[in-house]
């Protein structure tokens, strides 16, 4: 019993991660209806940036900055693409858009941060955070899992409660029909991207020392972000939290099943399986009769 | 000092010109009759790793080569194609460098899939490939394929023995990954080590994720008291590895890696590390300046190339494949390279962790011995100056 708390615990860095990541890309989907695969790409360029500047011994600070200002511009090149050059396009058509972006994104990355070879990704939050069960939750875990808890509220509550997140929830249904009631469609869609690109650059600074710290692995980490975001339908930011930390924790868990290990990488999908199928079951139910 | 120096550079070469020129007099040497010999390489370029390092160095192997004569007179056309790490480019690559460039042989190739793709294509056209890096298992029981170092089967073999008999190890644990067709040969590999020692692995598991947390599997080996802990994780998964180490505060296990973590990219991401970090190296340690490394260093100090272990693969590639044409009497054909290759006698080299035999057979030959280097501080020191060789299991 305590072995399997030990392995679920040793899951929650994973999941704070996958936390952060997952309200992101919700974020993006709920307010521009774009199910965005380059989300974690776009964050690792940023990443990138600041640590190849401390490699060459630029102080921490500006290196972040750069860095996160990098990782906007990005986002908000991606953004100007999806949403001006496709803006008459369907929600498909714009998410094959962003994956043939993050193909495009992943071989550059590659070639222009060395391929494999590791990078040396400073601990921004240093520290040992707390200790449970005999394991150690990271300051930067601890931080990554507040930021998730902080965006899902702040974002929550913005939407709620601001006539921008109004303007904001009419452009994500209807954008034409808030570009015609003098919505300034086009620049609150560069603003999201803008938002949800210095967010995920932010997330990966903290999350690239625990990972493996070279671009296409940090770029994929969009895999486990969009598992989360598909918890709660790409919809809830709260499921979306919940669900990336759940996904950590089953991993974790997981990994301390002998037997089961070997699945380990497939459990979560089919928690999400079930997580879909009991939240979906009134409207398959109303169907069926 | 500096006719020395030059005198020491030119050696290898002058010596394989008058080796050439020796078996010339006597018992008949190599032509080429219809021009340049023709020798093709498959590596993976552009993709997810960048292995050109290796056949680089056997290019300019071949240049300098040729610049110093060629092998009694016949000059080396070398031609690199990139397989992007994509099976079907892979095919490609290799058919036409068989049917339109007429390769006698396959020389320096570095690739993650060449073997597993084009073994027996190799085999049906008798173009051999002496591989300069074979990550595959096929590139090890091949008959068409035989790479110039002992590879990161035999190597896991070596890293346990390392583990369990230099450093003392009682609780030996392997954690590795699994890819395709590696499970067998990486068990293999394992069993090798128990069947050697008489001893049992204390954890194996081949579940560790190519993509993920690796916290789970930190926290098993600390609390199931492992001395040493062995994984197959290449460059970027070492970094990860021994970076949850520390964020877990776990100390008193020796980590044990594969060659891949010998670089410098390792070095400067872990100068930081307290944690004792080993990796077994496949050729003599090349940070090393020494009389073993010199030939291949100038080589590549001369071509502008960064000093790499890769680079040394290519290069070896490069010297075998000549010492074995140099040794063939009449034309150079596909058949006369293969006849010589299957032929040969185990050829010793310096920078090599044991002597090379291609052999007639699917597993003639395997070095099986390394030099293990450990991080101290961001620099690797070589611990063991001798080259650790470990016992045949037949």
């Amino acid at each position: 019993m305590d072995s399997l708390f030990t392995s679920a615990v040793a899951g929650l860095s994973a999941g704070g991660a996958y936390a952060i990541l997952g309200v992101c890309v919700v974020f993006t989907y709920r307010l521009v209806a774009v199910v965005n695969f380059t989300a974690t790409a776009l964050g690792a360029v940023g990443a990138f940036v600041m640590v190849m500047l401390t490699e060459l011994g630029y102080p921490m600070f500006p290196a972040v900055l750069t860095g996160v200002v990098a990782g906007t511009l990005v986002s908000v090149i991606v953004g100007f693409i999806t949403t001006i050059w496709f803006s008459g396009s369907n929600q498909t058509v714009k998410a094959a858009v962003t994956a043939a972006l993050l193909v495009c994104i992943i071989a550059l990355g590659l070639r222009l941060t060395g391929g494999q070879h590791p990078r040396a990704f400073p601990d921004l939050i240093g520290g040992a955070g707390i200790k449970l069960a005999g394991v150690t939750i990271t300051a930067a875990s601890l931080v990554a899992i507040a930021l998730a808890v902080l965006l899902t509220v702040a974002v929550e509550q913005f939407l709620g409660r601001t006539r921008t997140g109004l303007q904001l929830r009419a452009l994500s249904e209807r954008p034409m029909a808030a570009e015609l009631l003098g919505v300034p469609v086009r620049r609150l869609a560069i603003g999201v991207w803008a938002l949800s690109g210095a967010m995920t650059t932010i997330a990966l600074m903290l999350i690239a020392p625990l990972r493996s710290p070279d671009f296409g692995s940090l770029s994929l980490l969009v895999v486990p972000a969009f598992a989360a975001a598909l918890v709660g339908s790409f919809n809830s930011f709260r499921a979306a939290l919940a669900g990336g930390i759940l996904i950590g924790v089953v991993e974790g868990l997981a990994s301390g099943f002998v037997g089961l290990n070997q699945y380990r990488a497939a459990v979560p999908f089919i928690v999400i399986l079930a997580v879909l199928l009991w939240s979906q079951r009134g409207a398959r139910w109303d169907e069926a009769r | 000092m500096k006719t020395i120096k030059t005198a020491t550079r030119l050696g290898p070469v002058l010596g394989l010109g008058l080796l050439a020129m020796a078996s010339a007099a006597h018992a008949g040497a190599p032509t080429c009759e219809s021009g340049a010999i023709q020798i093709g390489a498959v590596s993976t370029v552009t993709g997810p790793v960048d292995f050109s390092a290796g056949p680089k160095a056997t290019a300019a192997y071949f240049e300098k080569l040729n610049a110093a004569g060629g092998i009694n007179g016949c000059t080396i056309e070398f031609e690199m194609a990139d397989d992007r790490g994509d099976p079907l480019v892979a095919t490609q690559a290799a058919r036409n460098l068989i049917d339109n460039k007429n390769v006698v042989a396959m020389v320096g190739s570095a690739s993650l899939l060449d073997c597993g793709v084009n073994a027996a294509l190799y085999q049906r056209s008798n173009v051999l490939s002496v591989s300069g890096l074979g990550v595959d298992p096929v590139c090890y029981s091949s008959p068409s394929v035989a790479p110039v170092h002992p590879g990161p089967y035999a190597l896991s073999t070596a890293m346990l023995y390392f583990a369990s008999q230099e450093l003392g190890a009682e609780r030996v644990c392997a954690f590795n990954y699994v890819i395709g067709g590696w499970r067998e040969a990486m068990e293999g590999a394992l069993k090798d080590w128990e069947t050697i020692t008489g001893k049992d692995l204390h954890i194996l598991d081949m579940t560790l994720p190519v993509q993920g947390d690796l916290t789970p599997y930190l926290i098993r080996a600390r609390d199931e008291g492992c001395d040493a802990v062995f994984t197959n994780q290449v460059e970027p998964g070492i970094v990860q590895w021994i970076n949850t180490a520390d964020a877990q505060g776990i100390s008193g296990i020796d980590w044990v890696f594969l060659a891949s973590g010998y670089t410098e990219g390792v070095a400067k991401a872990l100068a930081d590390s307290p944690q004792p970090i080993y990796v077994g190296t496949e050729w003599e340690p090349y940070t090393l300046q020494n009389e073993a490394n010199q030939d291949w260093l100038d080589l590549v100090t001369e071509a502008g190339l960064a000093p790499s272990a890769f680079s040394q693969g290519g290069y070896l590639a490069g010297r075998v494949i000549t010492d074995v044409i140099a040794g063939i009497d009449g034309e150079v054909t596909r058949e006369a390279v293969a006849d010589a290759l299957r032929n040969m006698e185990p050829a010793s080299y310096p920078i090599a962790a044991g002597p090379y035999l291609f052999g007639k057979g699917a597993t003639d030959g395997p070095m099986r011995a390394t030099k293990v280097v450990k991080l101290n501080a961001g620099a690797w020191d070589v611990v063991t100056p001798e080259w650790l060789g470990v016992p045949t299991t037949n």
